[in-house]
């Protein structure tokens, strides 16, 4: 709360400059309020996934409990795959695979500030504009275009509801404004009780394999990485927000995960330590707006994945090498207050 | 399926389900996967022949779909109008939508990563998996279900650390990832 009361006034402070600084000022504030709804209001809708060339009906449900946000997201269509976020863990059941993958709840303390939110920044990285919308699902809305001032990152439009700022259409666009994936509710039911039962997974897990992740990671907000990887070269507006390391069960080295942010999209980084059969050539992967690339380097694969265009992810794949621990990083990272 | 679901599908799309009746549809579909399946082709007519500009269905469309309904796999193809700007516009369910009753309306696409090859993509964003086993099969092919798994969990790590939205939608694609799709080339789309 203390962030978005920041931010707001970040945003009022602008209000008083140009008009056009005005009125991108009050698109960010509409940016703020949407992510200020979607962590803290409790909701429950039915939206379309699409992306490529597929489309996919999904629900998701979202509830406050003791002041943290606990949600289910669930495909609706074919394999009906689910992700549950409880206080602890997030889990993803994966039906088709029999399979449960558990990672520990990661957004805690001191790290949730560091988390991407829109702030003043964003506008040396992209144009923002807001005008009013067509009504969707009975509700009037303000539309919101975050276009990005060069190739590095995804321009976005957001359909957002004007009493909760609750987003009702949004759409990821390429470089071109092709749209690369978009959700679009056909049903949200904002502040309404909702039936615990809701939240609980409707998959049987009966005979499933629980594959957790290792529960001794630390996650610290970025200063000096203790695990010596660096970038050489970042893509504009992207900061190191938060490192952490992870054991790897059957190596001595722990895995390594980076999480780079422009204050609105964000890019994670993973270090494993690669096997003893040589190096494999880069490869890259793309499922809906999120892009992967992964490559090997000094005896480490380092993978990057985020919901940025693929050269990004490549970029900052390639931009990381070794270096000696206290070694000053390309892009100063962010500390604990400044968000 | 009964007239009656087919009823409250077709109202819960255009918006006119109460919302009672909408939790208990919405129930009965997390229980019953062939109902998740014609869940999946009404949407996948009813975006179709509403996506704006972007396609048309080809001829026999909506009676095939609506045959799948009762009948049980059947292959769809919608094909793009002439403002069809790129094949990655937006235009849901496009191009040869195999829609195979069981496969999930998802997709996984691969890219080039440069002059592709033999290229293999390893690494494990969650616990314990083996290190460097790959991702990404060679060649653009599908990827198996483990590299499809492994895959899902960087996008759950990720998404952690993403804003509220960038979460939903890295969420929403480790939801939709499925090799099992089969994927279907712009050319061969039909023309209406």
């Amino acid at each position: 709360m203390r962030r978005m009361l920041a931010l707001a006034l970040a945003g009022l402070a602008v209000l008083g400059g140009s008009g056009a600084a005005a009125a991108e000022s009050t698109a960010r504030q509409w940016l703020e309020r949407m992510t200020e709804a979607l962590a803290t209001r409790d909701y429950d809708g039915l939206f379309t996934h699409a992306a490529g060339n597929q489309s996919e009906t999904m629900r998701i449900v979202h509830r406050m409990e003791d002041g943290r946000s606990v949600e289910r997201l669930v495909s609706l269509d074919g394999n009906g795959r689910e992700i549950v976020r409880t206080p602890g863990e997030v889990h993803l059941y994966m039906p088709d695979r029999r399979v449960v993958l558990v990672e520990p709840r990661r957004d805690e303390g001191s790290l949730l500030k560091t988390l991407p939110a829109p702030g003043p920044e964003l506008d040396s990285l992209y144009t923002l504009e807001l005008r009013k919308g067509h009504r969707l699902l009975g509700r009037e809305v303000r539309v919101v275009d975050v276009r990005p001032r060069d190739h590095y990152r995804y321009g976005y439009r957001l359909w957002l509801d004007e009493r909760s700022a609750m987003p009702l259409r949004s759409e990821v666009l390429d470089g071109s404004g092709s749209t690369v994936e978009a959700i679009h509710f056909t049903r949200l039911a904002i502040d309404e009780p909702i039936d615990p039962k809701d939240l609980q997974p409707a998959v049987d897990t009966t005979g499933f394999q629980w594959i957790r992740a290792g529960r001794r990671a630390e996650a610290r907000v970025a200063g000096p990485p203790s695990a010596g990887w660096l970038p050489r070269k970042m893509p504009p507006g992207f900061r190191l927000v938060v490192s952490r390391s992870q054991p790897v069960p059957g190596s001595p080295i722990p895995m390594q995960h980076l999480i780079f942010s422009d204050g609105f999209a964000s890019v994670s980084v993973f270090i494993e330590p690669a096997a003893e059969k040589g190096p494999a050539p880069p490869e890259s992967a793309s499922v809906g707006s999120a892009n992967a690339f992964t490559t090997q380097m000094s005896g480490h694969v380092v993978t990057a994945v985020g919901e940025v265009p693929a050269e990004t992810v490549r970029d900052i794949a390639t931009s990381l090498a070794p270096v000696a621990t206290g070694s000053p990083p390309a892009t100063p990272p962010t500390g604990p207050g400044e968000r | 399926m009964t007239d009656q679901i087919r009823e409250q599908i077709s109202a819960l799309l255009d918006g006119e389900l109460a919302s009672g009746e909408i939790s208990l549809l919405v129930r009965r579909m997390e229980r019953d996967a062939e109902l998740r399946r014609a869940f999946g082709h009404y949407v996948l007519a009813g975006e179709s022949l509403r996506a704006p500009g972007a396609l048309l269905a080809s001829p026999g469309f909506a009676a095939r779909v609506g045959a799948a309904l009762d009948d049980g796999p059947v292959e769809v193809a919608v094909a793009p109008t002439a403002d069809a700007r790129s094949p990655r516009r937006w235009a849901r369910p496009l191009a040869g939508v195999a829609v195979a009753a069981g496969a999930a309306l998802a997709a996984v696409l691969l890219v080039p990563a440069g002059e592709r090859s033999g290229n293999r993509l390893a690494g494990s964003g969650m616990g314990s998996v083996q290190v460097n086993a790959p991702i990404l099969p060679a060649g653009g092919a599908s990827p198996t279900p483990a590299q499809n798994q492994r895959l899902a969990g960087y996008l759950v790590a990720h998404g952690q650390y993403a804003s509220p939205i960038g979460r939903r939608n890295a969420w929403s694609a480790a939801l939709a990832a499925d090799p099992g799709i089969t994927r279907v080339a712009l050319e061969t789309a039909e023309r209406p």
